[in-house]
């Protein structure tokens, strides 16, 4: 076999099994948080030490990216609800609603948390940037109502929020451009206030200066963010078992990088003798 | 002697005991202002810093009539904030450092938190107050007001009507002075796909990226897929455009369209190759790539803002032996795409791509203006990061966001 | 002509020259200037989605009244959307009017077929990356070899197993990070940004009409 030509279909059978096969054993590597996680996890601590707190959580991924972005979700309003921070969800993607609504189900459950008091799902709104900058201005007139119909005045707890200033923190998962291209530019710089963000791997690196600048309190970037999220939290979830299978399948996706070099070391070197 | 040592001892105690009295009793002398650069609604009010008073509060009262009743607008822990916590509104300096502020947009009543109304003269005290004395100043007043300007942007303001007005000069003299752009490989690589195209008989593939038409990267891509369908009209190489947006579809078959016309090769146009391949971002991709290994083109040209299924694309692309140019400036994708694609053009490129194979004035022109900007921002950096390293910071103060 | 072009042109700039206006203006007028258009910016947005709808029918249904080849796809897509269509109008038994329903045939579809169907596709770029890292990470030059040792670090630290094999490579990961990955996206962004100036002042002033459609004038 050519070392330096592998068909790509061999190197497709050791991924799979490179995937697979650490997902059906149980054992794990030690997980340590990266400063962009540990600051959101702060972050949220530092809510929870607040007078009735409350946390902003924009859905923004779609179905494509739930196995990334679901275990973030989960991780984080599992952290607001044990810190009893009020959560208020609504939807930038037009996929999330129903994403949201399991998450948000399954996690106000596990905490005995009660709609309308504890927590509300506001449902979806189009126009991308737009419904940011009306909840800047008047959050009631961006989201009259929430996804059962019901005006958000009168549910407890957005029935005090006038706009997103009143948020103690907001947070957006993202699978897209929400982060850099919707929230900072039009909430961010123009009501400043507290935001941080979770978003696909593919994504974090982009990023990076809006964290440097403090525009972004913190970070969790892909499965990984999710996993030290977990660990924080002392709750291993999904992300934490998929740490198992994305370990090993870097390591074969480096042995093979490593494999394809030396080939093409030792034929370089044939050529020249 | 007993009398002198009373007194003595009586004039230590005053002299060690009057400045505690004084400090925690001291009424601030408070002034208040309209808020400036706001939407209205809010008063400043301003009191001194005194230094070792870190555990002195202040309490800001404010009523509509000056004979009150004044209510609780606002409570500032000693270590309130400075003027020069504000810069944007404030500015920096001595004073600003000395001079501690609360802003005031509403005051609690026995019916809840009311706002402050626009042109209306409110009545403000400040009190300080320490362990459970209290002393109140005297009595200020002030107008809330919206503003019409934001003068803390103004340096904002300033830059981008520089920039502005560099690039529109720009244009304006590219219209009498032809305009140097160095080579961009990846847009030689253009003709050369094509004639691999004509030369194989098989079509050309344009693939726009997922963003909407009024995206800079979107119209970049369709401004090359018109030189394309000159091109392949030209030289009568069957061109398939694949869309991802309805509008960029219908641009992009009125661009096409214009193209062949130009060339005089209206009867070689079919609007039917020019079609919308999916809504949803991996339908798109499937579909395209379904379309790739089908129909084999020749060459693949990938114009836009792709996201994930960049890879997809490129990858699938790749293993058809097509010839791939791609151009995005999507941070992220770039590297998928210099792996797999034989011409990448990075970020700004794909602007200048536009410019490059039209040649137009204002493509350049504008093109020009953007690299003067560059060069301003640039000196703006190296300068600004050395003089605040020097201790001089007016370069980052000046280019400060507000 | 005039609706086709010059009206167009005057609304790019008249509504490009009050958002740029807003941004220095405080006061209340210019906000509800800002709600009005936000407001019928997610109109349009909300608008656009039948017109994608609109647009991809139509494109199945030409394909199949002409039978083109692969036209029994196009039947696919078609009866799914009906399919799903049904189910939502549907909304387990609650009728369009209410709000969406949790449980219930369109949830079953969305989860079990949508949300598999498109996490497998997001999937296979796990195995498109790997035949690519393999095929092109190679010690060509000075400069790949770069890439190639910081695409190794990066790999291996991010992932649990790095700080399990040492240290060095996770404080690596961040490194390369926080600093040449840091500088590498702003100098693009700024760059990115002084285009979308460019691009925007020329739509404003009608010297960019390519979103119109068509060539030169």
């Amino acid at each position: 076999m050519d070392l330096l030509n592998i068909d790509r279909r061999i190197i497709f059978v050791f991924v799979f099994i490179g995937v697979a096969i650490p997902l059906m054993l149980d054992f794990s590597f030690p997980i340590k948080a990266t400063e962009p996680v540990q600051r959101v996890f702060d972050e949220f601590e530092r809510v929870a030490a607040e007078e009735e707190p409350v946390v902003l959580v924009s859905f923004s991924y779609g179905a494509s990216t739930v196995p990334e972005m679901q275990p973030m979700a989960l991780a984080i309003l599992r952290h607001a609800f044990s810190r009893d921070i009020k959560v208020v969800a609504i939807c930038l993607w037009p996929e999330a609603p129903g994403l949201a609504q399991q998450a948000l189900a399954q996690v106000a459950s596990e905490y005995g948390k009660e709609y309308g008091t504890d927590y509300a799902f506001l449902g979806y709104k189009p126009g991308l940037w737009a419904p940011i900058i009306n909840m800047g201005q008047d959050f009631h007139d961006a989201w009259p109502r929430d996804a059962r119909g019901t005006l958000v005045g009168d549910i407890p707890v957005t029935s005090a929020i006038r706009d997103l200033n009143d948020f103690n923190l907001v947070f957006d998962l993202a699978a897209g451009d929400s982060i850099e291209f919707w929230w900072i530019p039009f909430g961010v710089e123009k009501y400043k206030f507290a935001f941080s963000g979770g978003c696909t791997a593919v994504m974090a690196p982009d990023l990076y200066p809006f964290l440097q600048s403090d525009q972004l309190r913190g970070m969790i970037g892909g499965l990984a963010g999710a996993a030290e999220y977990e660990h924080l939290m002392e709750i291993p979830g999904s992300a934490t078992a998929g740490m198992r299978a994305q370990s090993v399948t870097h390591l074969i996706i480096v042995a093979f990088i490593l494999l394809g070099n030396a080939a093409y070391f030792a034929s370089r070197r044939k050529v020249t003798a | 002697m007993q009398w002198r040592a009373n007194r003595i001892v009586t004039l230590l105690g005053v002299a060690v005991l009057l400045p505690v009295v004084l400090s925690a009793q001291a009424p601030p002398r408070a002034s208040a202002f309209d808020t400036p650069n706001d939407a209205g609604g809010s008063i400043t009010v301003t009191w001194p810093r005194v230094d070792g008073n870190e555990t002195t509060n202040h309490l800001v009262y404010i009523a509509t009539a000056e004979s009150g009743p004044y209510n609780l607008a606002a409570e500032v822990e000693g270590k309130g904030a400075v003027l020069s916590d504000d810069p944007g509104n404030y500015g920096r300096g001595p004073e600003q450092d000395a001079t501690h502020f609360v802003h005031v947009s509403d005051f609690t009543t026995a019916d809840g938190r009311q706002p402050l109304d626009n042109d209306v003269t409110y009545f403000i005290r400040v009190a300080a107050t320490r362990d459970g004395m209290e002393a109140r100043g005297a009595i200020t007043s002030a107008m809330a007001k919206a503003n019409f300007i934001n003068w803390a942007k103004m340096n904002n303001f300033i830059i981008g009507t520089a920039l502005s007005l560099i690039i529109l000069l720009s244009i304006s003299l590219a219209r009498r002075k032809d305009m140097f752009i160095r080579r961009i490989a990846g847009l030689e690589a253009i003709d050369e796909a094509l004639g691999r195209a004509t030369e194989m008989g098989k079509a050309v593939l344009f693939v726009h990226g997922l963003r909407e038409m009024d995206k800079i990267s979107t119209i970049a891509a369709v401004n090359i897929l018109g030189q394309v369908a000159r091109k392949t009209a030209q030289y009568d190489t069957l061109l398939k455009v694949t869309s991802y947006d309805p509008v960029v579809m219908s641009v992009s078959q009125e661009t096409v369209k214009e193209a062949y016309l130009e060339v005089g090769r209206p009867d070689a146009y079919n609007e039917d190759n020019i079609f919308v391949a999916g809504t949803d971002q991996f339908s798109y991709a499937a579909a395209v790539e379904g379309m790739m290994v089908r129909e084999r083109p020749a060459a693949h040209i990938m114009m836009g803002y792709f996201y994930a299924e960049s890879l997809l694309l490129a990858e699938t692309g790749s293993q058809t032996g097509a010839i791939q140019i791609a151009g995005t400036d999507a941070f992220t994708q770039l590297p998928f795409f210099v792996t797999t694609c034989d011409y990448t053009l990075m970020g700004e490129e794909l602007y200048a791509a536009s410019a490059y194979l039209s040649r137009e004035p204002r493509m350049l022109g504008s093109l020009k203006g953007q690299d003067i900007g560059k060069a301003f921002l640039i000196a703006a950096l190296l300068l600004g990061s050395l003089l605040a390293t020097a201790g001089m910071p007016f370069i980052t103060h000046a280019l400060a966001a507000h | 002509m005039f609706l086709t072009r010059t009206m167009p042109t005057l609304l790019a700039f008249l509504f490009g020259a009050v958002a740029v206006m807003i941004y220095y203006v405080p006061h209340t007028v210019a906000q509800e200037i800002e709600r009005e258009l936000s407001l019928w910016l997610r109109i349009l947005y909300a608008f656009a989605y039948f017109l994608g709808l609109y647009s991809i029918l139509n494109l199945h249904w030409t394909r199949i009244s002409r039978r083109e080849g692969g036209w029994a796809y196009s039947g696919v897509a078609i009866a799914s959307f009906l399919v799903m269509f049904f189910f939502v109008v549907y909304n387990d038994g609650a009728g369009p009017f209410a709000p969406q329903a949790t449980a219930g045939g369109y949830q079953w579809m969305f989860t079990y077929i949508h949300v598999a169907c498109s996490s497998t596709m997001f999937s296979m770029l796990a195995f498109y990356i790997a035949s690519a890292a393999y095929r092109t990470f190679r010690a060509r030059s000075s400069d790949a070899a770069i890439l190639l040792v910081a695409a190794i670090i990066l790999m291996v630290g991010r992932v649990p197993v790095g700080r399990a094999i040492s240290e060095f490579f996770p404080e690596a990961a961040a490194w390369l990070m926080e600093v040449p990955n840091l500088a590498a996206k702003r100098g693009i962004v700024l760059g990115v940004s002084l285009g979308a100036i460019a691009t925007s002042l020329r739509i404003i002033f009608g010297i960019e009409r390519s979103y119109l459609g068509g060539g030169e004038e």
